[in-house]
């Protein structure tokens, strides 16, 4: 099979930038990072200078991602050479213990870099990653919520918390998470949108009409969020077609409606694609909440 | 209840949505272009989610879009499928359960089709695929021997294949449609490909 280097037509240094750029965005496109990693590894090992270590953890990470124990092994080994002591390392034993489904010795290593360093937070979140796996949903969200309540600022700890509430359909707990999310990154238009998605999940004309806002506010953050322009038609129309509205709210929220029926048209004409937005006839069907 | 036939092309789409992500829980819905009466014949479906399975908005919009492109295809839906991002859990979740009753209110043999995560590895024999029926309002397990894939051996290998030439990456569901639209959530390619992989002999895909 072609090396990654002649299929592309890349020089390691290219290869190299490329992993940066992963581990910087954070991706987790881990078949992409085990082909060009493992490599730049193996053939180019002695020009990476000190980076190879860092390079080592990602193509280590991205190897359990996709069952390549054996090199996910290789990475380790020479990680645990060059830093016996360290916790990082250990925590990355702990991450191979857990993606062969070890967890009860995940769980002591962890414990173990808990005891040195119970500040340890990467750690904890393992810890709570072994519970989602084994399906203990519960559990995982008491713990998480406990570790919240010490490191109220991690953003990424609410964002996981929020979906786990939804798993567990507990739609009001997932929009606290949301609502702390939107207070700290106001300008993030999908917590927005997802926040309408819950509202609007949650039923009842008090939680339409928000999420029909914050449908609005996602729009206005980002005018190519096709969910949220489909939101907002749809909650729109469905507060329209309540009995409960009065005149005035029914004719303003057909009037949000139209205008995002008209969006969404013009977005599909633009795209060469069919969809059918018809106010009649898909407000019907719209009706039937599933 | 009666028997259930799932085509190539229904099985082979729904296993890439599968392998596509891996990591999350995905759902479909199962259509048939067969007429009324008779065994259900599920010969296409529509790849729908790969998140956020449970929030309505979505799935809400989805369901009218797929539903009005089978009224222009003379397809009906007849069932729904679900894979769980947990391997070891091929429980249906509420939120099936809800919209393949919601699926069985327009169809009466609706199908609840779950993958099964733990049987999907390559050296598979059986349909990794447990399937349910309606009775009494409740969803049962169907008996296994109701459950029909004609050329199973072909369309395994077909499945295999594609999965290794890395056409899994061809796939789109709903969920990816809405973040790029020109994004063909029909499948033609896809369909064509499967169509080109299985035998010419085999004329009822």
């Amino acid at each position: 099979m072609a090396s990654v280097s002649e299929m592309y037509d890349v020089g390691w240094e290219e290869m190299r930038d490329k992993l940066r750029k992963w581990r910087e965005d954070n991706c987790r496109n881990s078949e992409q990072i085990v082909d060009v990693g493992e490599e730049l590894i193996s053939e180019h090992a002695s020009k990476l200078g000190d980076d190879i270590w860092i390079i080592y953890e990602q193509v280590m990470i991205a190897a359990l991602d996709c069952s390549r124990d054996d090199l996910a092994l290789t990475c380790l080994q020479e990680l645990r050479k060059q830093f016996p002591d360290s916790h990082r390392v250990k925590r990355l034993s702990g991450m191979r213990l857990e993606a062969l489904e070890r967890y009860d010795e995940a769980n002591k290593h962890y414990d173990a870099i808990l005891q040195d360093d119970p500040t340890n937070t990467v750690t904890r979140k393992r810890k709570i990653s072994i519970l989602k796996a084994q399906g203990k949903g519960t559990e995982a969200i008491r713990e998480l919520n406990e570790y919240l309540e010490q490191f109220v600022g991690d953003q990424e700890a609410w964002h996981e918390l929020s979906e786990l509430y939804i798993n567990e359909h507990d739609y009001g707990k997932a929009a606290f998470c949301l609502e702390e999310l939107m207070m700290t990154n106001p300008h993030n238009h999908l917590y927005c949108e997802q926040y309408a998605e819950v509202k609007y999940t949650q039923g009842g004309l008090e939680n339409l009409e928000l999420s029909r806002k914050y449908f609005a506010q996602a729009l206005r953050l980002n005018n190519r969020n096709m969910r949220a322009l489909f939101g907002l038609y749809m909650s729109a129309s469905h507060i329209a077609a309540s009995p409960k509205v009065s005149a005035k709210v029914k004719k303003d929220n057909m009037k949000y409606a139209a205008w995002a029926a008209t969006q969404i048209n013009r977005a599909y004409k633009v795209s060469h694609r069919t969809i059918v937005i018809s106010p009649q006839t898909s407000m019907r069907a719209l009706l039937e909440r599933v | 209840m009666g028997e259930v036939e799932l085509s190539c092309r229904a099985y082979v789409k729904m296993y890439l949505h599968a392998c596509l992500f891996p990591r999350c829980s995905i759902n479909g819905l199962l259509l048939s272009s067969s007429p009324a009466g008779g065994p259900v014949c599920v010969t296409d479906c529509v790849p729908l989610l790969h998140s956020h399975l449970s929030l309505a908005p979505i799935t809400q919009l989805a369901l009218t879009q797929v539903d009005v492109w089978c009224s222009q295809t003379q397809q009906r839906i007849v069932g729904y499928y679900q894979a769980n991002a947990c391997v070891s859990d091929s429980n249906p979740t509420p939120c099936a359960l809800k919209i393949a009753d919601k699926i069985s209110e327009q169809f009466d043999n609706a199908v609840l089709l779950m993958l099964d995560g733990s049987k999907m590895s390559s050296d598979y024999r059986v349909p990794p695929i447990v399937m349910y029926e309606r009775k009494d309002s409740k969803w049962l397990l169907k008996d296994k021997h109701t459950i029909m894939l004609r050329q199973w051996e072909e369309t395994r290998a077909i499945a295999g294949q594609m999965l290794e030439s890395g056409d899994h990456a061809l796939l789109v569901d709903f969920d990816s449609h809405l973040d790029d639209i020109t994004k063909d959530w029909t499948n033609q390619k896809l369909n064509t490909k499967i169509a080109e992989l299985a035998s010419p002999a085999n004329g009822n895909i």
